[in-house]
């Protein structure tokens, strides 16, 4: 008989850790459901951490429980007390500083980890700890924004009368402490980041949905009254006066046109110098590297900055109208095009560039001649696209008095006049779609 | 005139690529390079033309290479032609444009940024491109001609910057043994027509037999052999790779 | 040898495409209502602008993190929506995997969907969700389902036809062959489209509070319009900043989850360090 060789173990999957961490969260959701005292609460979710490490096989000593426990306890105390006799509205830095507690608990959690497992790298201590800080100060952030923490009484945090998602207050940072952490520790035991990176961005979703306020109940509720919704808007008013008691005219095209010239201006001189600063921030072609450096971050940090806050900005400095429209399309083209081309430079066959270069061409001979015949392809290409993308965007910019059709949307949605809003959003349907036509078919034949 | 004096190269990561090389290359002389892979043949020759940090002293026609300014190196580039393994083509560019812009250290910046070459530098681009023989070609894509062509397209290049001296980087690494044989026969022939002092390096041993004047062996950054062609014989090819010549070697060797 | 003839045509095509450029241009510059000498001036008051917002008054920075952290949220809630919508209908406006008579009307949905902006959709929510981040959240959903359903498609339609076929040979359903031969594919550079639309939304959701519906866009326009020029700089900078750190982390995991491995720029080290198990 041969003899079969040693069949490897299967990588540790993380679904061994879902029963872990299921069962934790029981334990910390019956406790906390059953008892609001801080110092009790905190020691049950302290324990509850203990229970999901135990059935993970990290750690059944006693001594580890005693220490999770009194650590939670003195975590929970902080919080009430920070928050205690509180008033007014809860507001972000206080969530903050309540949350401070959490951040010993998930250092402990993280400590007991790489103590129990010496192969786990020492950084999960920290790890845990922050992560489990901003688990519990995004929860209670999360319920100030919306206003549930506002007129709190101490009484009433402590009484589990508040409410963050249908559950006391205390029990979702619990939840949130004890997921996280969890987590975080089955996360370095896969060695997978898909585990924390799921829970944490279940988390967040459930945060985020919260504070929006999303209901589903009430898209139904409108998608059942669809009909009279369409009244308002149905049928679309084509006319109307442009003063009152004048004759009622087409007031949409003329600011229309305008919209268009801005998408024009701002796609053309945007893309223009977008160019220099694209060579910059590409490493081929970068003249020297602080150049490089610097054209990279000032890059990123205006791609940070959307559209619209252009626009008020230059319509705060410049003065309402067209002007501002313009300077803002300018810098949304500029931010989009720099990035898009540098990429394509950044992968351009630098041959060219040595050829040029050992000839004894000067900077900006070798750019033009060694690589823009090689990017400008793309580079065409990307400034139809960007030309389609300034149309759309050109049209919100009059909301903050950038000229254009947006000053006019923004008009009369303020006086509810849904008819018109109609007539002025197909107007701006029928230009996209045309415009993206257009730009599809030279696309097509440039290529 | 080319004179290396105690030139040595160390590269950005610690790599010391040339050390203390002194040579004389003589105006008119065709010099062919030879040397494994990594003896540091390409950086002897980009330390001529200031591509590489070079120290020691390095100069070409009385001007120092070493610590020049940018605008100096500039100058020492403008009569140095360079040719390359892989060609460096603007691929999407016509031959015309390609052979323009050894060109551009000679014209002024707006032109050369509007693309309104002068006549006369038309003219150069023309003549480099008949004395490679494929003129016909001048507004064909450089990307739709064969490997050889395009090698040929470079030395157009080269020759229209109307250089001094010509530095070729494994000119026909990239090319079959019947194309590599034509561009060396090109490089020989504008050698002896125009007098350019040619500096080759070459990775095949009986190329360099057939077509070099002057033979300098590099090994491991420093020159082992330096003489005439003619006198070279297998021993010395054995100090100069550190082994027995192989068919590998050899271009007809590699072919078959 | 005879010389040839430098072709007319790349000239011709020079010249065409310059006037394509250039009188467009000029339309659109003479038609604006913008005076020559407030060109000029544009300049000088951009810049003191910029000045008068420094040094940044940082009073009331909690309220601006709160509104931050609401456009963060409405960006999520968004991107959330917009992925689990958009995947189905990617698959059913891929060539190769629907048929020619779904992939049409889906296609065309999805553009019809993607030429309105988000402020154009959420001044439309108005009548039917009121003010707030809620229609915000609606909007941006509703628009992400556009994007990312063509660009599920396009990933998609990039996939190697190869695993299909082998699965279909040995007997695979349809539905097989686009779980085992397709999806493990496109996921990741899908998953990596996801992320990349949560940092435009951010973005978005940050513009959608200038008409009032949450966000910090709300406080910035707030600011200038009451002339608070410290107080908009405060704004600005910490909106740069949170953006600015979610971007870096973003393309730090896209990247990742893209290779398959770590990058070599900075953040995706710093990121690695955190998992790296300890050397031994």
């Amino acid at each position: 008989m041969t003899s079969l060789a040693q069949r490897p173990l299967a990588p540790t999957q993380s679904r061994q850790f879902t029963r872990p961490i299921l069962a934790a969260i029981g334990v910390a959701a019956v406790a906390s459901v059953a008892f609001s005292i801080p110092l009790l609460w905190g020691a049950l979710i302290g324990l509850a951490l203990f229970a999901g490490l135990a059935l993970a096989d990290i750690s059944r000593a006693t001594i580890d429980a005693i220490v999770l426990a009194s650590v939670g306890a003195a975590a929970a105390w902080w919080f009430d007390s920070v928050l205690d006799g509180r008033s007014a509205a809860i507001e972000l830095l206080i969530s903050l500083r309540a949350g401070l507690g959490w951040l010993v608990v998930g250092a402990t959690v993280g400590a007991i980890l790489v103590l129990r497992r010496p192969t786990v790298n020492p950084v999960a201590v920290p790890v845990t700890a922050v992560s489990a800080y901003l688990a519990t100060a995004l929860m209670s952030a999360s319920g100030a924004s919306v206003g549930v923490l506002a007129d709190l009484e101490a009484r009433q945090l402590r009484e589990g009368i508040l409410q963050v998602l249908g559950a006391p207050f205390h029990l979702v940072i619990g939840l949130s402490v004890v997921a996280v952490a969890l987590a975080i520790v089955f996360g370095y035991l896969a060695q997978s980041a898909a585990v924390p990176g799921v829970v944490g961005s279940a988390l967040f979703t459930l945060v985020a949905y919260n504070l929006v306020g999303f209901s589903v109940a009430e898209i139904v509720a409108e998608t059942s009254r669809v009909g009279d919704l369409a009244r308002e808007f149905w049928p679309p008013q084509w006319t109307w006066p442009k003063t009152i008691g004048s004759e009622p005219t087409n007031v949409i095209i003329e600011p229309m046109i305008e919209t268009l010239q801005i998408a024009v201006i701002g796609a053309t001189v945007g893309c223009l110098l977008a160019i220099p600063l694209a060579f910059f921030a590409s490493r081929p072609t970068t003249p020297t590297e602080p150049t490089y450096v610097a054209a990279r971050w000032i890059l990123s940090v205006l791609r940070t900055i959307p559209d619209l806050f252009w626009a008020a900005l230059f319509a705060s400095a410049v003065g309402f109208g067209a002007l501002a429209g313009a300077l803002a399309m300018i810098m949304f083209s500029l931010v989009i095009m720099a990035k898009l081309f540098s990429e394509t430079i950044d992968s351009i066959d630098a041959g060219p560039l040595e050829a040029a270069r050992t000839s004894g061409a000067r900077y900006t001979q070798v750019i033009q001649y060694g690589a823009f015949p090689q990017v400008l392809p793309t580079y065409v290409a990307y400034a139809l696209y960007i030309f389609e993308l300034n149309i759309r965007a050109s049209v919100v910019i009059g909301v903050v008095g950038a000229g254009g059709i947006g000053r006019l949307l923004d008009e009369q949605r303020t006086f509810f006049q849904w008819d018109r809003v109609m007539a002025i959003v197909i107007v701006i349907f029928a230009a996209v779609i045309v415009i993206e036509l257009f730009s599809i078919w030279v696309r097509r034949r440039l290529l | 005139m080319i004179r290396f004096t105690n030139a040595s190269v160390v590269y950005p990561g610690g790599l010391k690529a040339l050390s203390g090389v002194d040579l004389t290359i003589e105006d008119g002389e065709f010099v062919v390079i030879v040397g494994l892979s990594g003896a540091g043949k390409s950086t002897l020759l980009r330390s001529v033309n200031g591509l590489v940090p070079v120290t020691g002293s390095v100069t070409v026609n009385g001007a120092e290479v070493v610590g020049a300014s940018k605008s100096e190196i500039r100058a020492i580039r403008t009569d140095i032609g360079m040719i390359f393994q892989t060609f460096n083509l603007v691929g999407r560019a016509t031959v015309m444009a390609n052979v323009l812009m050894g060109r551009l250290s000679m014209v002024p910046r707006w032109r050369s940024m509007l693309g309104l070459w002068p006549a006369e530098d038309r003219e150069l681009a023309l003549q480099a491109l008949e004395r490679v023989g494929i003129v016909e070609k001048a507004y064909v894509r450089a990307s739709d001609l064969s490997g050889g062509q395009q090698q040929r397209v470079g030395i157009a290049r080269a020759l229209a910057q109307d250089p001094k001296i010509i530095l070729a980087d494994e000119p026909v690494a990239s090319l079959d043994p019947v194309t590599s044989h034509m561009v060396m026969r090109d490089l020989q022939r504008i050698n002896r027509e125009l007098g350019i002092t040619t500096i080759i390096n070459l990775h095949f041993l009986d190329l360099a037999r057939a077509y070099g004047k002057r033979l300098i062996g590099l090994r491991d950054g420093q020159v082992v052999y330096d003489g005439d062609i003619a006198d070279v014989n297998d021993d010395d090819f054995r100090e100069i790779y550190g082994r027995a010549i192989t068919p590998d070697d050899l271009l007809e060797g590699a072919a078959t | 040898m005879n010389r040839p003839i430098a072709p007319t045509a790349p000239r011709v095509i020079r010249w065409v495409v310059t006037t394509a450029i250039v009188v467009p241009f000029v339309w659109a510059a003479l038609g604006l209502d913008v005076s020559l000498d407030r060109l000029v001036e544009a300049p000088g008051a951009i810049w003191s602008r910029v000045a008068s917002m420094f040094p940044p008054d940082w009073g009331d920075i909690s309220e601006i993190l709160g509104k931050v952290l609401e456009s963060v949220n409405v960006a999520w809630v968004g991107t959330i929506i917009g992925a689990t919508l958009s995947l189905p209908l990617g698959y059913l406006a891929a060539t190769n995997i629907s048929p020619r008579w779904v992939t049409g009307p889906v296609r065309g949905l999805l553009s019809a969907i993607r030429a309105f902006p988000e402020l154009v959709l959420a001044i439309m929510f108005i009548p039917a969700f009121g003010l707030g981040p809620f229609a915000a959240t609606l909007a941006i959903g509703l628009h992400s389902i556009g994007t990312l359903g063509k660009l599920t498609s396009e990933v998609l339609e990039g996939t190697d036809a190869g695993p299909v076929e082998a699965i279909a040979s040995a007997g695979g359903t349809k539905l097989q062959q686009l779980r085992f031969g397709v999806s493990p594919q496109a996921m990741p550079n899908i998953i990596a489209y996801w992320l990349y639309r949560f940092e435009i939304n951010i973005r978005a959701s940050a513009v959608l509070g200038v008409i009032g519906a949450g966000g910090v866009g709300d406080l910035l326009i707030g600011r200038l319009r009451f002339r608070e020029w410290e107080k908009a700089g405060a704004v600005l900078i910490i909106t740069v900043a949170v953006v600015l750190i979610i971007d870096f982390a973003s393309s730090a995991i896209r990247r990742r989850i893209i290779t398959g491995h770590s990058g070599t720029g900075r953040v995706s080290k710093a990121l690695s360090l955190l998992v790296r198990p300890r050397a031994t």
